[in-house]
């Protein structure tokens, strides 16, 4: 039974969250409209509409080079921290491990410290070591900062996984190793792939650290920002719609793995 | 496992960890001792970088006023994501998912597109000026809704609320049903309920995700710059700055662990309060 009270609350708390969405995909919606047709005293010119914008991207060497720059310091960045993450579970479920609290400090640090912080850190060890700005730091960068999200996702799989099976694997003359293989591994698998899928998505759009660790190079955050300065263009318009498609789609995909097998306990 | 097999180990899995994210912080604290003279770093250890931060008011009046606007940030995420969340949850299940979904995906949209559209809806030729120019309710296009702290208020408040959403709704829903019968039973109105057994328990998980988006309010640099202007500089800002024009990295580094240290009190705040009143 509900109150009159209570239903006004719920209309209006209601009306509140419809507003809050509109504009929280006025960016969506906004960059897709304007990457077609053109604007004009706030007339929206529908006879200009046309998807040349995106045509053209594709003659965009600089977007091309960001784009190839940002894919693979995300293949680099995430498939490096997932066996890292794995590691690093793995060690802090194994019995009589010790340094667990130092470890899980150190990979959350990243995570939650202010961007410019782990930003600057990494830049001035790098300059310190002489090492220069270049895909290998950026990825280095981006290697650290997803590490918690995989660390987290794994673990929190590896702690619901039964020692029994472990057991029982030991019991039929399995070495640590074929547990691993034919155990742990398969069990481990659907985690590894949302936590990857994860640590892809925040990778693709990682930007206040990236700006320390890049030097000349330009990832597509870096290179969207580089042209939001100079102006507003259809082109900007098309590549965006097309970066948060992308995003989107990975996000839905993660949602997607999650329905089902369980809430991620972040 | 012997006790030297088992620190063989302990190393291994910490070498990388430790050489990428401890050594790294603890070159930036070093720094933040050295100074700059002509365009070098000289590597003398001196506390004249902490000195001048606490001489010049030009940085701690910035770090105040910073302090202050991600203060109102937090506060209006907590006046939009509390009836929200509380609407999200009061849902049929089948619903609920669908629409955190909906409020969650935004934050995987990219940032920089996200400032970008935020310009793009504010700006002298944006989409609100034609809206309110094209309807006859402005003469020309303002440039009163950009280049302001209000910009900047509104940006990171919409970068951020779906953080303050989550760990609301997450602490609502973990409110047993049991109570709430149990204090509609005992004739409690909804009002009461809400006041006496919701919203104590949901406070913890609130308190924490304000806090959440105070920090990452805080360590923005970009946003101020995007859409701050000139009147937007904070103390992000700040830092960012003596890593470009300004050119004094150890300074900048002192700056950092200052940032470094205000976040930590929040983050550990915000664990002590959410652990308080945890069932």
């Amino acid at each position: 039974m509900t109150t009159r009270g209570e239903r006004l609350a719920m209309f209006a708390s209601g009306l509140l969250l419809g507003a809050v969405l509109l504009v929280l995909y006025a960016p969506v919606a906004v960059g897709a409209l304007f990457s077609v047709v053109r604007l004009q005293r706030g007339q929206i010119l529908w006879d200009t509409a046309s998807v040349q914008a995106y045509v053209h991207l594709l003659d965009n060497a600089d977007i091309l080079t960001a784009l190839g720059t940002t894919a693979l310091v995300a293949a680099v960045a995430v498939s490096a921290a997932t066996v890292m993450a794995l590691a690093l579970a793995l060690y802090v479920q194994s019995e009589g491990a010790f340094g667990r609290g130092f470890l899980e400090l150190l990979v959350y640090l990243p995570f939650v410290m202010p961007p410019i912080v782990t930003g600057l850190s990494l830049l001035l060890f790098f300059s310190g070591l002489g090492l220069a700005r270049d895909i290998a730091t950026i990825s280095i960068g981006h290697g650290v900062f997803v590490l918690a999200i995989l660390y987290r996702t794994i673990l929190v799989r590896l702690q619901s996984l039964p020692p029994s099976l472990a057991e029982a694997s030991a019991d039929l003359g399995a070495t640590l190793g074929q547990t691993f293989r034919y155990v742990t591994l398969p069990y481990l698998r659907s985690a590894l792939v949302t936590g990857a899928l994860l640590a892809l998505t925040l990778s693709f759009d990682e930007t206040l650290i990236t700006v320390f660790l890049a030097g000349d190079r330009m990832t597509l955050p870096l290179r969207l920002w580089a042209m939001m300065r100079v102006g507003f263009t259809p082109e900007i318009n098309a590549l965006i719609t097309l970066v948060i498609l992308a995003s989107i789609g990975l996000a839905v995909g993660v949602a997607a793995r999650l329905r089902g097998a369980g809430r991620l306990n972040v | 496992m012997s006790r030297a097999a088992r620190g063989l180990l302990f190393g291994a899995v910490a070498l990388l960890p430790v050489s990428l994210v401890l050594v790294p912080l603890g070159a930036f604290l070093l720094n933040s001792f050295y100074r700059v003279e002509s365009n070098q770093i000289v590597r003398d250890l001196s506390l004249a970088n902490y000195a001048a931060f606490f001489d010049n008011a030009a940085y701690w009046g910035v770090l105040l006023q910073t302090l202050w606007l991600c203060g109102r940030v937090s506060l209006i995420c907590l006046l939009l994501a509390f009836p929200i969340a509380w609407f999200v949850w009061r849902q049929p299940l089948s619903r609920r998912y669908l629409l955190l979904l909906l409020i969650v995906l935004p934050l995987f949209m990219s940032y920089i597109v996200k400032l970008y559209a935020m310009r793009s809806i504010l700006g002298l030729n944006g989409l609100l000026n034609q809206m309110l120019t094209g309807l006859g309710i402005l003469e020309r296009p303002t440039t009163a809704l950009l280049y302001n702290q209000t910009a900047i208020l509104a940006t990171l408040a919409v970068l951020f609320l779906p953080f303050v959403v989550l760990p609301v709704f997450l602490s609502l829903e973990r409110v047993p049903a049991s109570l709430l019968q149990a204090s509609a039973d005992l004739g409690a109105s909804p009002l009461v309920t809400f006041r006496h057994v919701v919203l104590p328990l949901a406070l913890p998980g609130t308190v924490a995700g304000v806090l959440f988006a105070f920090v990452l309010a805080l360590g923005d640099y970009i946003t101020p710059q995007m859409v701050g202007g000139t009147s937007g500089f904070t103390y992000g800002r700040v830092i960012w700055s003596q890593f470009g024009l300004a050119y004094n990295w150890p300074l900048g580094a002192a700056l950092g662990v200052i940032l470094f240290l205000v976040c930590g009190a929040v983050i550990a705040l915000a664990g002590a309060v959410s652990r308080r009143r945890r069932v």
